[in-house]
């Protein structure tokens, strides 16, 4: 785990982030377990296939949106800060949607895949991705004014 | 040919609009969103790492509706 204090250079969110990155992780390994066995257990080989690709699918697409925050935070303090920010996430989201339609394109009507298994799974991780945001959005403490750089005091000589 | 069945000989798949209309509200929410956290930014640059949290969970909150859609749409044809 990375210290809560950030970078002064960086903005407070970075830790955030951070944290709703690594616990989507922690959950997707949950909901791939659950998906598993119960897509397992419906549909046979292709119902496990499905739900662990769902469940991958859907926390992966939905955790660049934080991961593309991170990586463009790292231009803060430089002359194009916002350009740079807005660019990347919103370009993040562009390119993200574009892969999850090549995707779906790609997955349906494949033999080895469970329809109904990759739906559920999908919306199972998007709901839960949504569910750790805001539960670690809830816990996070932020000061209410941050990413303040106070002008340095006039020397004396 | 009238137009009725000029209408009516329209051929294709129907999720093909569907695909659009789920692109279109997030689009518009996501736009709104990324907006007005730009004015809010604007109008106080030191509450950005606040902002840009509220912003990522408005934009989670908007694309999984997106996905849902879009999911739903690929595999209900």
């Amino acid at each position: 785990m990375t210290s809560t204090t950030p970078h002064p250079s960086q903005p407070t969110s970075v830790p955030v982030l951070r944290r709703i990155l690594v616990y989507g992780a922690f959950l997707a390994v949950g909901i791939m377990v659950i998906g598993a066995i119960v897509g397992g257990l419906v549909a046979g080989a292709s119902g496990v296939v499905s739900a662990l690709i769902g469940t991958v699918m859907a926390v992966v697409f939905m955790g660049i949106t934080a991961g593309s925050i991170l990586l463009a935070n790292r231009f803060a303090g430089s002359e194009a800060a916002i350009g740079a920010f807005f660019g990347i996430v919103m370009g993040g989201w562009l390119v993200k949607f574009v892969v999850f339609l090549a995707l779906m394109f790609l997955l349906r009507g494949q033999p080895w895949i469970q329809p109904v298994v990759l739906l559920l799974s999908i919306i199972a991780g998007v709901i839960g991705s949504l569910v750790v945001d805001v539960v670690v959005v809830m816990k996070s403490r932020m000061p209410y004014a941050s990413d303040v750089t106070l002008p340095k005091a006039p020397s004396d000589d | 040919m009238d137009a009725t069945t000029v209408l009516a000989a329209i051929n294709g798949n129907i999720a093909t609009v569907g695909y659009g209309l789920a692109a279109i509200g997030p689009a518009i929410g996501v736009g709104i969103v990324v907006g007005k956290t730009i004015e809010g930014v604007a109008r106080q640059p030191e509450l950005a790492g606040r902002l840009q949290v509220l912003m990522y969970i408005g934009i989670a909150f908007t694309e999984a509706l997106a996905f849902i859609g879009i999911a739903v749409g690929f595999i209900f044809v």
